[in-house]
């Protein structure tokens, strides 16, 4: 019972440290902790960030309004090549019904790719990830195959959505919404795999988690490249 | 390595919910293209919209998903103080956010199209208020219910903030621009 209680208050007294920090990356005192005393390093983490003694609102705006700063400004930067072709891609109504979808769908495959690569890489090691490793490729192969039946399958029903709204149908129009729909999301996924694999092999080599990074890094990827090739792909088909 | 294991079907489910509330939010903007496209720099505005309104959201989701599994926030409603700086915190940043995107629309309309619309930036404002004060309740409550009923949060949030967040700002948008 003694040594229970002098654990406890051992334990206490390190939270209690931990809550008091400033924050700082990789503060040592979350992994002397994390070792003397066995709690995981996400636990360790949030007493740290929100503890008793932290702002909280201060805490999430700080590490927060980077990154939203610069995915605001870049989906904006996307959403200007679309305004200089207003007019024409107004007139083509399923685009506008498919723009939520592909801008949705494309970003959650960036954030879906991120998460996998991360987690191979840490069960793997470095040397193991490139172009040729069999999870990457399975993962890629998943992804594409999905992404090829959603956007078919997307195509076809803002096509009958936006015959119901008058826009005229034929078959020829048709067929461009569906290769428009495709062409966007394989280019998509396909640079979003490559950017993944270099930019979270370089920084995990500099000692950095990749989780951190590469979410924003693609979600902005996806978001300006979607709106930048579907106004190159609207120009060039209709 | 099987092909179509749980990974594929879990993918597959959540791009199907993705599908459903982007082409819903996608008619909206086709039905009303008059009342929201036709206004200058609206498509500058709408996807950075979108984007910041699943950003906040989701990331309000995971924190609280994350405090409920560590234990410091009572998914039964007590100790409320983390949640309410989440909370703070998430308006905050919606307010500075949709201003910034406003100003933005602004900026690019007059110089690249010399026209001056700075209603837009009223309308981002107003519309990210409305948004939020359905969206971060909605996020709140179902990050709690999908707990209680014995579900990951983590796995069902993000495609559902996304949806909802879709939307919930399209029809704010609408909603703020038929008002003013």
């Amino acid at each position: 019972m003694r040594i229970k209680k002098h654990i406890l208050t051992d334990l206490r007294t390190s939270l209690r440290k931990l809550s008091l920090i400033k924050r700082r990356k990789h503060h040592p005192l979350i992994h002397k902790i994390h070792q003397k005393h066995n709690l995981s390093k996400k636990t360790l983490l949030y007493v740290k960030e929100y503890g008793p003694h932290s702002n909280i609102p201060k805490t999430i705006i700080k590490e927060s309004l980077r990154v939203l700063l610069l995915t605001s400004i870049v989906s904006s930067a996307g959403g200007f090549t679309l305004e200089s072709i207003k007019a024409l891609f107004l007139s083509i109504i399923p685009i506008v019904i498919l723009l939520p979808v592909l801008n949705g769908m494309v970003g959650s495959y960036g954030s879906i790719i991120s998460s996998h690569f991360s987690t191979i890489i840490y069960k793997q090691g470095l040397e193991k990830v490139s172009l040729k490793n069999k999870e990457l490729r399975n993962l890629f192969s998943k992804i594409l195959v999905i992404s090829i039946a959603i956007s078919i399958l997307a195509a076809l029903i803002a096509l009958v959505l936006s015959i119901s709204q008058g826009f005229e149908f034929s078959s020829a129009i048709a067929l461009k919404i569906i290769l428009i729909s495709l062409i966007n999301v394989i280019a998509l996924i396909t640079l979003l795999f490559f950017v993944v694999i270099f930019a979270g092999s370089y920084f995990y080599k500099k000692g950095e988690d990749p989780d951190n990074f590469l979410i924003p890094i693609t979600t902005s990827i996806a978001d300006f490249g979607n709106m930048i090739l579907l106004a190159i792909l609207v120009l060039i088909f209709f | 390595m099987k092909f179509f294991d749980e990974t594929f079907r879990e993918i597959f489910l959540s791009q199907i919910v993705l599908l459903i509330g982007g082409l819903i939010a996608g008619t909206i903007l086709a039905v009303y293209t008059d009342n929201l496209l036709l206004i200058p720099g609206m498509l500058v505005l709408i996807p950075g919209f979108l984007e910041m309104r699943g950003n906040i959201s989701g990331s309000l989701a995971a924190r609280i998903s994350s405090g409920i599994y560590l234990g410091f926030i009572n998914p039964y409603g007590k100790n409320k103080r983390v949640l309410r700086g989440n909370i703070a915190a998430s308006f905050f940043l919606v307010v500075f956010i949709s201003i910034l995107l406003g100003v933005l629309a602004y900026l690019f309309t007059l110089i690249v199209f010399k026209t001056p619309y700075p209603e837009i930036i009223l309308i981002s404002l107003l519309a990210a208020i409305l948004a939020n004060l359905i969206e971060i309740p909605l996020s709140i409550f179902f990050t709690f219910f999908l707990f209680r009923k014995g579900f990951d949060p983590d796995n069902i949030m993000g495609p559902f903030v996304t949806t909802t967040g879709d939307l919930t700002s399209i029809l704010s948008l609408l909603l703020v621009v038929a008002i003013l």
